[in-house]
């Protein structure tokens, strides 16, 4: 069952680098919104996946054998939160550069590299 | 000696404030610096001739097997006196000179800390300390090239002689290291003893090159020569004592020290040999050209510097005594006569020889010093220089089977030695007296007396040379080539070869002055191409390293962002599938393929709303799809049992579209920017990234892998952490620093979101 | 307790700071307050750890590997002293040089919380947590480029910020891969499984995603152009602190992983490291020699020291490592430093552009002296601190026997020479041209006192260092065993080892 989530990852890597290389910085960001997603799933995948037991303690006080692992979903959590506040830092950080520049062309925006002589 | 050495750098640090009280008396305490450090030195003339070493040494970084420890026998103590004597000579001169300069303070301050330096270079018994002073010598040499630094010349070339003898230095510090990994320790004294296990081991031919290296760049030795006749650029008084007397000569001096350790050698000698030789005869010859007081004595050092280093490579007892003896006569009077070009620069207002002539009667105590000097260059009797240059003469004589080829040259290279000397030393004093650009005095006596000391001691030394140096040459001689020698240094060796040859080359020196203008002519008919000068490899080289510089920099560092994410991911997938193949066979891949229709379809959900946010040709468009591979995302968190997470998800999904949608809102059109070449590329990359990934998860998931956590969070959460939700245990309390960073993360992208909003500057430049 | 304080501290004092938001007065001395009190814990610290070993402390006393565990062995004291030390002359100096506008926008509170992040990522134990100590120093740092939110610096933040959440995805998922190799987080615990896992040679493969990921952050060949694309854009302080200290913790990051973690296979991994170190010592030196603005060369030259730090580790000796940390103190001090200096000549000139500086030797001989001695010690000159640096790393690899790299190393130590005598020449020796916009220091004699004080804190740091090195290279020396024998770690956080 992993093989259609080793899929799903691959496409997100892939898209969200594809998206990472193009001159629009929004689609930058929905890139690294991507390899964000990839990197969750790919944490979650590889901490092994179980079915239908969630990571909760039963009455009887014990945790189930076939549960699922209940570090890679709290990493994931931790991840998920510490990305939104980047992303919407970038989100930002993109409209105030598209006031300032007047353009959503990264290629454009290459004085910083400049060669001075 | 620690003090004699230290005394310089304290005496650079205080010196400021010295002069801020009294001028004078700074200036003063300047020049008694040198002298105390000479009779100091002086007063183990005894000990050291009785055939006695002093060693001191003091920790510094014992756990690298650094000390600063000081060896004093025959070799250093006469490179001490020389530093010492010279120096008094010379700081005494910059009183008067450098009169009225208003950074003379700085100009004392280089100085100082170079006397020290070099003292430090030529007592130290460490390898490294010996690095690290010869390294201050190319500093401090490059601070007073550049002292007129108004002056672009003098930028450029302080920073040619850095860059050379900077470069040389670090050739020489990677030998130095190879060698005492060699020998197993830091002690250059120690080092003598071990020449059979360091010329025997597989590392000293490149050791051996990379300490010549070192010396030929510090001394200026073919093909390194031409920084030293453009750092004439610096105030006189440096040229006499740095370029001429003393630093130029720290090449020399570690040949001479390494010689016993390092030398004997084909290598060795054949390459010392044949690079002096032929910067003997090659710099001698460029003399020929110049026309300026400075450069012409510069040249001549040249000539001195390949002659020393030709001496060194004959290696003969005898070549190592005239080496000694050459070395203490060129320091006394080359150093007065570039006083003396000081001197007449600074009275007349000229360097030009052409516009020289007849000062005899205005400065006839410079007049005399000159001469003194001059005749001892010329190594007329009964001058110290007449000695040296006749054993120079019966050492090249009796090398085999050269011999004949070597006095050739040797006589050649003195030839122009002598005409410089005639056209320095005599021409501006002799024949009419010709205007000049100011009207020329004599000297004061703090200029000449400095000088005239040095050239007073040519003579003493040459006539009494059999009672006064020889003795301590003798022992010098141990430093050099380990084993004392008892070849007596005389005045008078009767009438021999030598002399003949002597007589010889002054005579043809007098014939090529008064023929120079006749050769020059013919010497410009031909066109040299620049190929044959080395200054134009380094000039190449530099340019050359610049505009590749500039290339890498302009190719790297484009400015296109996606040119460095291109990068970064072609590194990742160059490393990965390095470490894949370097797997040397393929490991597990677990390929069981049992998948839920619910599975299947919300993975076709969300590869297919990737692939519509990849192509998306508006905003609007691509924002949905990111929404929608959100919460399909979260829709397979649900699926394999993590409910939080997938709430958590849909919460911060919805928020990051709502934002999305909020920021472009009023954007101009969605623009497809890149060309189809460019998109094959990322198309291609991106492919190879998300392969890789696939790979990495197939494989980790091949192998079970049991976690220890995940039992122990089972077993205590709700015992300790009182909640049975385990992964919100995890985050607040087993794994509460992390959830404390990630509000701090939240919080200051708070900050950082409003400040972008609110704060719009000016666009002043803080 | 030490442990957390120089986490805590900072983030303690952010908090207040963010409460008392409208008064910039408090926020510069609550920040003073701050950095004075991180110097004295980083420093308590610091000699409990020299003289009782590696310090553990249990976050919540969750008994190692099931909580998370800060871990503070000689290299973590080191950094987060010089953190401090770098972390106090910022703040000194931000007081004479950051705008008011910046001020009220938060300056202060994001230089802590940036400082919390920093220490968090010296001190943890946990690899997980590492990654959350990143983004604190990355969002930190993202914000305080952008702040005053002129062109130059959203430009070079974009680059920045882009680039740089690529190697937080990266580590990400280094991370997570490691959890599913040795179902453990805890660092030390890590090193203890990991070589009992069924496939070994997977551990060398996510070995090279971490060595991107940190790659990114340490700026090394070919993955640091983040660097010079922002570097020179904001307010010199700014600039100083992230020169000194951010790409640091990449290369604090890398040393860690690659003496802990993967030493599976060295031959391998060490010797690609080694590579990288050539390349990017000899890339970042080119790149200085390109250009014509001192903020743009420091920044390449930072590429290029980084390299040098690198190559200790590459060579993967004892004397190696410890020149590697050795190289690592040198180089904050003295690259803060010199953008220090370099925010003082912009503050009289007016500019970075060399083109347009000039005369400052005749008129501020002491401030060429304040430039020099940083300068000529980054350029390796004897016996300041850079020679040391580069004498140890030199000498490990002729050790080693490695000539290509040494041959490299020596080379780009010339055209360091070569950087920092242009920036002399131009700016120092040569007469101001005409046009030259400024001439005199603009701002009142306090303001040049608490600006030159922290660039004299440093030289005189500088020049300790290279006089009586002993002591500090001892301390490197020490934490270098430390490092390679993992044992130490190991055992003081998981206690002696139960095989």
């Amino acid at each position: 069952m992993e093989v259609i989530l080793v899929i799903v990852i691959g496409v997100l890597y892939a898209s969200g680098l594809y998206m990472i290389l193009r001159r629009s910085f929004v689609k930058v960001i929905i890139g690294l919104i991507f390899l964000g997603h990839a990197a969750n799933l790919l944490i979650f995948t590889v901490g092994r996946i179980s079915k239908g037991i969630p990571a909760f303690i039963s009455i009887e006080g014990t945790l189930a054998e076939n549960a699922a692992d209940p570090l890679p979903q709290a990493l994931i959590l931790t991840a998920i939160v510490i990305g939104f506040g980047v992303q919407a830092f970038a989100i930002v950080l993109f409209k105030r550069a598209y006031q300032t520049t007047g353009t959503d062309d990264l290629d454009e925006l290459n004085t910083t590299d400049e060669l001075i002589q | 000696m620690l003090y004699a050495v230290v005394a310089g750098f304290i005496f650079a640090i205080f010196f400021p404030a010295a002069v801020r009280i009294n001028k004078q008396a700074g200036k003063i305490a300047a020049a008694v610096l040198p002298l105390g450090i000479f009779i100091y030195f002086a007063s183990f003339y005894n000990t050291i001739t009785e055939g006695n070493v002093i060693a001191q040494s003091y920790n510094w970084i014992p756990s690298l097997g650094i000390n600063l420890s000081f060896y004093l026998d025959g070799l250093s103590l006469t490179f001490a006196l020389i530093i010492s004597l010279v120096g008094f000579a010379v700081f005494l001169y910059t009183a008067s000179y450098m009169e009225g300069n208003k950074y003379i303070t700085r100009f004392y301050i280089y100085i100082t800390l170079f006397m020290a330096s070099m003292l430090g270079l030529v007592l130290s018994d460490n390898i490294i300390t010996m690095f690290v002073f010869w390294e201050l010598t190319s500093i401090s040499s490059y601070f007073l090239i550049g002292f007129n630094h108004d002056k672009e010349r003098s930028r450029i070339y302080a920073l040619q002689a850095l860059l050379i003898t900077g470069g040389g230095g670090l050739a020489l510090l990677a030998g130095l290291i190879i060698i005492a990994n060699i020998s197993g320790g830091w002690s250059i004294s120690s080092l003598a003893d071990l020449n059979e296990l360091i010329t025997g081991h597989k590392h000293y031919p490149i050791a051996a090159i990379l300490v010549l290296i070192g010396a030929f760049t510090k001394s200026a030795q073919f093909p390194f020569h031409f920084w030293l006749p453009n750092a004439m650029e610096a105030p006189t008084p440096v040229s006499a004592y740095l370029h001429s007397a003393t630093m130029v000569k720290a090449g020399i001096y570690l040949m001479a020290r390494m010689n016993p350790s390092l030398g004997g050698t084909d290598l060795w000698q054949h390459t010392i040999l044949i690079v002096g030789a032929v910067t003997m005869l090659f710099t001698a010859m460029l003399s020929l050209k110049q026309t300026d007081l400075k450069k012409l004595l510069a040249y001549s050092t040249l000539g001195v510097l390949g002659t020393l280093t030709m001496l060194l490579g004959i290696g003969s007892d005898l070549a190592i005594k005239a080496f000694m003896i050459y070395l203490i006569a060129h320091s006394l009077y080359k150093g007065t006569l570039f006083l003396i070009a000081g001197i007449i620069d600074h009275e007349t207002g000229t360097r030009d020889i052409t516009k020289l002539g007849g000062l005899r009667k205005l400065m006839p105590i410079t007049m005399v010093i000159a001469v003194l000097a001059s005749l001892s260059k010329m190594g007329i009797i009964p001058l110290i220089g007449f000695v040296g240059k006749e054993t120079v003469y019966a050492s090249a004589l009796e090398f085999e089977p050269f011999g004949t080829l070597l006095i050739i040259l040797a006589i050649a290279a003195n030839v122009f030695i002598v005409y410089i000397t005639i056209a320095v030393g005599f021409k501006p004093f002799f024949g009419k007296l010709k205007p000049t650009p100011k009207e020329p005095h004599e000297s004061p006596f703090k200029m000449w007396f400095g000088p005239m000391i040095l050239a007073l001691l040519g003579v003493v030394l040459g006539m009494f040379s059999s009672v006064v140096i020889n003795s301590l040459i003798n022992f010098t001689e141990i430093g050099v080539i380990n084993k004392k020698l008892n070849i007596p240094v005389k005045l008078w060796h009767g009438f021999n070869l030598e002399l003949a040859l002597s007589v010889l080359t002054v005579l043809l020196g007098v014939l090529l002055y008064f023929k120079r203008d006749n050769i020059v002519n013919t010497l410009n008919k031909i066109s040299f191409t620049k190929y044959v000068k080395p200054s134009y490899y380094y000039e190449f080289l530099l340019s050359s390293t610049l505009s590749f510089a500039k290339f890498q920099t302009k190719f790297l560092q484009n400015g296109n962002l996606s040119n460095y994410a291109a990068m970064i991911i072609v590194a990742t997938i160059f490393l990965g599938g390095l470490a894949l193949v370097s797997f040397g066979g393929a490991p597990n891949i677990d390929l069981t393929f049992a998948p839920t229709f619910a599975e299947v379809i919300i993975g076709i959900i969300l590869i297919l709303a990737a692939i519509s946010a990849v192509r998306a040709k508006s905003r609007l468009t691509a924002i949905v799809s990111v929404g929608v591979v959100g919460y399909s995302v979260a829709l397979i968190f649900i699926m394999y049992s993590a409910p939080d997470l997938a709430m958590t998800q849909f919460a911060i999904e919805t928020l990051t579209v709502i934002l999305f949608v909020l920021v472009i809102y009023r954007l101009p059109k969605y623009l497809p920017f890149s060309s189809m070449t460019r998109r094959i590329r990322d198309f291609i990359l991106a492919g190879l990234g998300g392969l890789l990934m696939s790979l990495i998860v197939l494989f980790i998931i091949a192998e079970p892998m049991t976690s220890e956590l995940k039992k122990y969070f089972g077993e205590n959460s709700l015992t300790i952490g009182k909640g049975r939700n385990i992964v919100n245990v995890i985050l607040v309390d087993f794994r509460a620093l992390d959830t404390m960073g990630e509000i701090a993360v939240l919080a200051i992208a708070a900050i950082g979101v409003y400040a972008l909003l609110k704060l719009k500057s000016n666009g002043s430049e803080k | 307790m030490l442990l957390v304080l120089p986490i805590i501290s900072p983030f303690f004092f952010a908090i207040i700071m963010m409460l008392f938001w409208n008064n910039t007065k408090a926020h510069r001395i609550i920040n003073l307050v701050s950095s004075a009190a991180s110097i004295i814990f980083a420093v308590m610290l610091f000699s409990n750890v020299n003289n009782s070993g590696i310090q553990v402390f249990q976050v919540g006393s969750w008994q190692a590997p099931f909580g998370i565990s800060l871990v503070a062995d000689l290299l973590s004291a080191i950094m987060i002293v010089i953190t401090s030390v770098i972390g106090f002359s910022t703040a000194v100096y931000s007081l004479a040089t950051i705008d008011h506008e910046r001020e009220k926008f938060g300056f202060y509170p994001l230089l802590q919380t940036l400082l919390m992040g920093i220490n968090g990522a010296f001190l943890t134990g946990d690899i997980f947590n590492l990654y959350v100590w990143f983004e604190v120093m990355l969002i930190s740092s993202f914000v305080l480029l952008a702040l005053g939110g002129r062109k130059k610096q959203l430009e070079g933040a974009i680059k920045y910020v882009t680039l740089n959440l690529l190697s937080s995805a990266l580590f990400l998922a280094g991370v997570g891969i490691l959890y599913g190799l040795a179902g453990t987080l805890n660092m030390a615990d890590l090193a203890r499984k990991l070589p009992l896992i069924d496939n070994p040679e997977m551990l060398t493969l996510v070995s090279m995603l971490f060595l991107i990921a940190f790659g990114i952050k340490s700026a090394v060949f070919p993955l640091y152009f983040w660097l010079p694309a922002s570097y020179h854009t904001p307010p010199a302080a700014v600039s100083a602190i992230f020169a000194g200290l951010l790409t640091k913790v990449g290369v604090y990051s890398l040393m860690r992983v690659f003496t802990l973690i993967f030493i599976n296979d060295t031959d391998f991994t060490h010797t690609i490291i080694l590579v990288i170190a050539g390349f990017t010592m000899l890339s970042g030196v080119l790149g200085a020699a390109s250009q014509m603005d001192i903020r743009k060369i420091l920044s390449f030259h930072i590429i290029s020291q980084i390299g040098y730090m690198i190559m200790g580790l590459g060579l993967y000796s004892p004397l190696a490592i410890a020149g590697g940390i050795f190289y690592i103190i040198h180089h904050i001090i003295v690259k803060t430093n010199l953008f220090l200096v370099g925010g003082a000549i912009s503050k009289i000139r007016g500019t970075y552009q060399l083109k347009k500086l000039g005369g400052l030797y005749k008129l501020y001989p002491i401030l060429g002296l304040l430039f020099l001695i940083p300068a000529l010690s980054l350029a390796g000159i004897p016996p300041l601190s850079g020679f040391w640096a580069k004498f140890t790393v030199v000498k490990a690899g002729l050790d080693l026997g490695e000539f290509t790299i040494v041959a490299v190393s020596l080379f780009v130590g010339l055209l360091t020479l070569f950087s920092m005598t242009k920036i002399w020449n131009e700016a120092f020796w040569k007469d101001a041209p005409s046009e030259t916009i400024g001439n005199k220091f603009s701002g009142s004699n306090t303001q040049k006192a608490i600006l030159f004080l922290p660039i004299v804190l440093l030289a005189l740091i500088t020049i300790t260092i290279g006089f009586y090195m002993e002591p500090f290279f001892d301390i490197a020396q020490q934490a270098s065993e430390q490092l390679l024998n993992p044992n130490l770690y190991i055992d003081a956080v998981l206690g002696v080892s139960n095989e």
